[in-house]
């Protein structure tokens, strides 16, 4: 009895005092270029009996290699950070970072320098907080890439479609290829906002990186006009916000979805 | 009847003075902010309005404190420019400016580089690393030829700009296109005989974008934006990120409240 009355006590206290209100009604700090879509991953790496630095995972270095599908559908990797839940023994069985991080597809646990000795990759993924020197560095990776003006500052899409780099969407073993399906039309979406410009949603753009699986039926339903949402709901990361916001070019930069003016 | 246990006793007292004491506490903070306890932050001189002193790592690193004009370089470019496209923060010191990142284009470098504005060399160093906020003061004076207002900079930047006596660059990154988006919000008080506040997103739209409010400062969705209250906006949170520092300050009662003072 006690106990609740002093937990209701520090709740109604906590609600009211000003230091509660610290959190709203302020600008948070815009992510810089190299920290954007970078990903920390803590599940078991500081609580483990072995303790280890977090990983820090970069989408950057890996969007320029892979489409989006293939980590987050063939591999099974969650939209939501610390979502997947992996452990060292999963990726030693060839699972999530595991089926490419195997001294094979990329660098494994343990590879061999260019002198032939034997060294650990530990720290190449396992970074948080240490100074390691990484085979690629930001500013050297996107030089000449087409810039945007937000998120990595780097408009992926153009660099794709200009040919700076191929996309592997397969890996032999894992993914079954088929057929591709026809990509339906760009979509003109209507936004409720009375004189906000109508959103053009384009499934050609979308499908090169997520084909059709990452999106339907889990974030938007196949049916038209069925999935409701809203753009609140955009920045609180859910539907369009699950990527746009934290890698894809950021939900900052309004007209790149708003574009066609309405009267 | 039957007396109560001792430990019910206990409780019951326990429980009486907690209550008093919640009741005091809450009390005591609508005393605090309740009315006639605004707290609007004194008037400061014309020119020293929106000036501020930049010193995250200046004295650290043996250089005066950088001092910034707002009323200098609103007059030539948007607040967009600056807090959306150059990645510059709300609150003084919270932006991640080195000298290194100048000198490569990043932050001030962006336009301090020699070509756009004077450049990050050795004679130029003093007249940012002045440590002396009433830097510029000397040119102040040409702010005598824009409409006047009592308030801030005693200059109507609005009217300034409507009767095109600034004509402040809009973008630094190639095209921009305003959004389209007009609407007039009404907001009730919620205090009574306290008339409505007038927001207006046009006029907003001609120096901001979207997002340097949305969805950080306000949420988009009506009626959503928890605590937006007079007393945090005195706190510098909401209207207050700008309207207590740099745009009109909050004295100016009835340029949001303008029916403030009628019968």
């Amino acid at each position: 009895m006690m106990r609740r009355i002093v937990m209701v006590l520090v709740a109604v206290l906590a609600l009211h005092s000003p230091c509660f209100a610290q959190t709203f009604g302020v600008k948070k700090r815009t992510p810089r270029p190299e920290e954007f879509g970078n990903v920390l991953m803590n599940n078991f790496a500081e609580s483990s009996r072995t303790p280890i630095a977090p990983v820090v995972f970069k989408h950057w270095v890996h969007r320029t290699k892979y489409t989006c599908r293939l980590c987050h559908v063939d591999i099974g990797f969650s939209m939501n950070a610390n979502g997947t839940q992996v452990h060292e023994a999963d990726n030693e069985g060839g699972m999530y970072c595991g089926t490419c991080h195997n001294g094979k597809e990329a660098f494994g646990p343990r590879g061999k320098d260019e002198a032939g000795k034997a060294v650990e990759n530990c720290s190449r993924c396992h970074s948080s907080g240490k100074a390691v020197e990484f085979k690629y560095v930001f500013a050297k990776t996107i030089e000449g890439y087409p810039k945007s003006r937000f998120g990595n500052r780097v408009d992926w899409m153009a660099a794709e479609e200009k040919g700076l780099f191929k996309l592997k969407d397969q890996l032999e073993g894992l993914s079954i290829k088929r057929k591709d399906l026809k990509i339906p039309v760009d979509e003109s979406i209507k936004s409720k906002e009375i004189g906000m410009p109508e959103i053009i949603f384009s499934h050609a753009k979308h499908s090169v990186w997520n084909g059709c699986e990452l999106c339907h039926p889990d974030l938007f339903g196949v049916e038209k006009g069925k999935t409701k949402y809203t753009m609140q709901d955009i920045f609180d990361g859910k539907f369009c916000g699950a990527c746009h916001g934290s890698v894809a070019f950021s939900n900052l930069d309004c007209q790149l979805c708003h574009l066609k003016d309405v009267q | 009847m039957r007396e109560p246990a001792a430990s019910q006793r206990g409780t019951a007292r326990f429980f009486g003075a907690a209550t008093l004491l919640v009741t005091v506490f809450l009390l005591g903070g609508r005393d605090a902010h309740g009315a006639g306890g605004w707290l609007i932050p004194p008037q400061q001189a014309p020119e020293r309005y929106g000036n501020l002193l930049i010193n995250r790592t200046s004295e650290a690193h043996g250089q005066k404190p950088a001092a910034f004009s707002h009323w200098l370089h609103r007059a030539k470019y948007t607040c967009r420019v600056c807090h959306f496209e150059l990645y510059f923060a709300m609150q003084t010191n919270s932006t991640e400016i080195t000298e290194e990142k100048n000198r490569n284009g990043e932050y001030c470098g962006a336009c301090h580089n020699g070509k756009i504005a004077f450049g990050h060399t050795e004679e130029n160093c003093a007249k940012c690393h002045s440590g002396e906020i009433a830097t510029g003061s000397k040119e102040f004076g040409r702010l005598a030829f824009y409409p006047e207002n009592p308030f801030g900079n005693g200059v109507d930047w609005m009217a300034a700009l409507d009767m095109g006596k600034i004509k402040p660059v809009q973008t630094i990154l190639g095209e921009f296109q305003p959004v389209k988006y007009n609407k007039e919000i009404v907001l009730e008080a919620e205090w009574e005989r306290i008339p409505p506040a007038v927001f207006s997103h046009e006029a907003h739209n001609r120096w901001l974008d979207c997002s340097i409010c949305h969805p950080d400062i306000f949420n988009i969705k009506k009626k959503t934006t928890l605590h937006f209250e007079m007393q945090y906006i005195l706190e510098g949170k909401f209207c207050g990120a700008c309207h207590l520092s740099v745009a009109f300050p909050l004295d100016d009662c009835r340029r949001c409240h303008p029916k403030m003072g009628q019968p």
